[in-house]
């Protein structure tokens, strides 16, 4: 999967959970500051996230994971360690 | 006055309550209140008078400047005589004009606190709709910017608290395109006289039938930008602390049910014989009563700590008291009435009517299934950080303490088996997170009762909270089992309910 389209699928899943159009969803883009993602739905994005992957990811995984390009980065991760696996 | 202990109150709180329950014996007949549908002016000018309604706005407008753990006990107290009135000031109080305060522009507050202050203007605050209620997302109440910066606002709000005395409104709706935010939501300010709203009829309701709850229609209301509320687009920031406030006052409440409804089971045990004795002297009673004093106990610490915590912590500990206390009112008022026998279900006993009131405190101010997925998801992502209490408490304490700290830890150990058994796609397993939510509330409100009997030192509280841990462990067992399975659910509705297909 290229990154362009584990991008979109993150910026997909945000746009489903938060009042932002996708296109406006950057990679800076900070998950609680500027998209207004409490903690709780910054996991359930994760989890989605997952779940549409298919990825084995724990809690203790995204503890760091602040941003949409970190998002976007722990997904890319997890999809080559799977790839190798 | 109240069998139970007096709840702690601070300096300002103790001559207060003194003085509402002075005006309360004398002006509040609850019943005329359920009957009329409707609160006296004389009552609701009482009130006024003795500042109720500026309890918590700013001495700078008129108000007292009290927090939330002194509106808290004065709303507590007023639930004791009727719930109608306790929601009403409470309303105003919290979801009313928190906002106001804690939100709003010099300007704002300049215009509107003072005759708030007063109660010469009563506030109200608006989210549910028809086809919206805790889902912010869902909202079809529009404001929209006009070319020359004003909005227009069209939609219909349901069920509003206050909405047919009130001479402001909070509301919520969604703002396409406002603080650059294509899907947002703000608050906004809507004065009674705006052209353009209508104030619906009153509900008929099954209980607080005192309580104004209208609906409200607005058509093309034309607002200037000046009456947005907080930050454009981000109502969900500032709703977090407005309804925090909202959920405290409104659990106070249900501590003020559960102490009236016990205050009558005192007096009817010690009086009415059966089997040649006083109901009070029947084992089988003794426990009952035992049993609801404990469940009233836990839910005054929990709300009277959460009353005193700082923001952060409150938007958190909040959802635990609110759910606690609703739940734990409604089973303290049934259970007055099984101690009643037959003349609990007539109304001159004065139980029924505050069953009927106290339903909907499981259903307002957030839905108790909602509130407890949400504490759940909560519990969920936070890192433990519970000192075992069997540490901090004195001597007396330490046997409680150390239950209740086994409690805590069933709780943790089911939050680490989950965590391990689904990783982090356990945010995506609901029913697990409402089981786990309902078992943070035990905890919450058990360590909070031991945290009251430690300070308060009297062996009456000492044993109301080691009956509250004992309930909380065998309520906790119970709740960190497998929840049932779901193709068992699917199969049994599968001829009455079959699963909708649901669109994104």
């Amino acid at each position: 999967m290229s990154p362009d389209t584990v991008q979109r699928r993150v910026v997909h899943i945000i746009s489903q959970l938060v009042p932002v159009k996708p296109e406006a969803i950057k990679p800076e883009h900070r998950l609680r500051e500027d998209l207004g993602m409490d903690s709780v739905a910054s996991m359930e994005l994760l989890s989605m996230l997952a779940e549409e992957l298919e990825l084995d990811v724990g809690v203790e995984d995204v503890a760091d994971v602040h941003t949409v390009g970190a998002t976007v980065a722990l997904a890319e991760a997890f999809l080559a360690k799977k790839k190798v696996a | 006055m109240s069998a139970l202990p007096p709840i702690p109150t601070d300096e300002v709180a103790g001559p207060l309550c003194a003085e509402v329950t002075r005006f309360a014996s004398r002006a509040i007949d609850a019943r005329a209140i359920d009957q009329a549908a409707a609160i006296p002016r004389a009552v609701l000018e009482g009130l006024a008078e003795l500042g109720l309604f500026g309890l918590t706005l700013p001495e700078s407008h008129g108000g007292a400047g009290c927090g939330l753990r002194t509106a808290c006990q004065v709303v507590s107290e007023l639930a004791r005589f009727d719930r109608s009135v306790a929601v009403t000031v409470g309303l105003h109080l919290g979801l009313g004009t928190r906002g106001l305060v804690a939100y709003g522009t010099p300007q704002q507050q300049e215009r509107y606190l003072p005759e708030l202050a007063l109660g010469q203007r009563i506030a109200a605050f608006a989210t549910t709709e028809p086809q919206a209620g805790s889902d912010l997302s869902a909202l079809s109440t529009r404001a929209l910017e006009t070319d020359d910066g004003a909005l227009l606002v069209n939609g219909r709000k349901v069920f509003v608290t206050n909405g047919g005395l009130a001479g402001l409104y909070t509301l919520a709706v969604a703002t396409p395109g406002l603080g650059g935010r294509e899907r947002g939501q703000s608050l906004v300010l809507v004065e009674r006289t705006d052209a353009g709203l209508t104030v619906e009829a009153e509900e008929w309701k099954l209980g607080l039938k005192g309580s104004s709850t209208t609906g409200l229609v607005l058509e093309d209301v034309r607002l200037p930008a000046s009456r947005l509320l907080g930050e454009p687009g981000w109502a969900a920031k500032s709703l977090a602390h407005i309804l925090s406030w909202g959920r405290t006052l409104m659990s106070a409440g249900c501590v003020g049910t559960a102490r009236a409804a016990l205050d009558k089971v005192h007096v009817q045990v010690a009086h009415r014989r059966q089997f040649g004795k006083p109901l009070a002297a029947l084992e089988v009673v003794r426990e009952q009563v035992a049993s609801l004093e404990a469940l009233t106990f836990g839910m005054a610490a929990l709300v009277d700590e959460v009353a005193r915590a700082d923001d952060e912590v409150l938007l958190g500990r909040s959802l635990a008291a609110k759910v606690f206390s609703s739940e734990g009112a409604w089973r303290v008022v049934d259970g007055a009435i099984q101690l009643h026998g037959g003349l609990g279900f007539i109304e001159d006993t004065g139980l029924a009517l505050m069953l009927r009131d106290v339903r909907v405190t499981r259903i307002f101010e957030g839905a108790n299934d909602v509130l407890l997925s949400h504490l759940g998801a909560g519990e969920l992502t936070r890192a433990a950080e519970r000192a075992p209490l069997s540490k901090v408490v004195g001597v007396a304490m330490a046997g409680v303490a150390a239950k209740a700290d086994e409690v805590a830890a069933q709780v943790e150990a089911t939050r680490q088996a989950l965590l391990s058994r689904f990783r982090v796609g356990v945010f995506r397993q609901p029913r697990w997170m409402h089981q786990l939510g309902a078992a943070c509330c035990w905890r919450e409100a058990v360590d909070a009762a031991v945290r009251r009997a430690d300070a308060s030192g009297r062996t009456e509280d000492v044993a109301r909270a080691s009956l509250l841990t004992l309930q909380a462990k065998s309520e906790v067992a119970r709740l960190v089992h497998e929840p049932v399975p779901r193709d068992l659910v699917e199969v049994a509705l599968s001829d009455t309910l079959p699963l909708p297909e649901v669109r994104p």
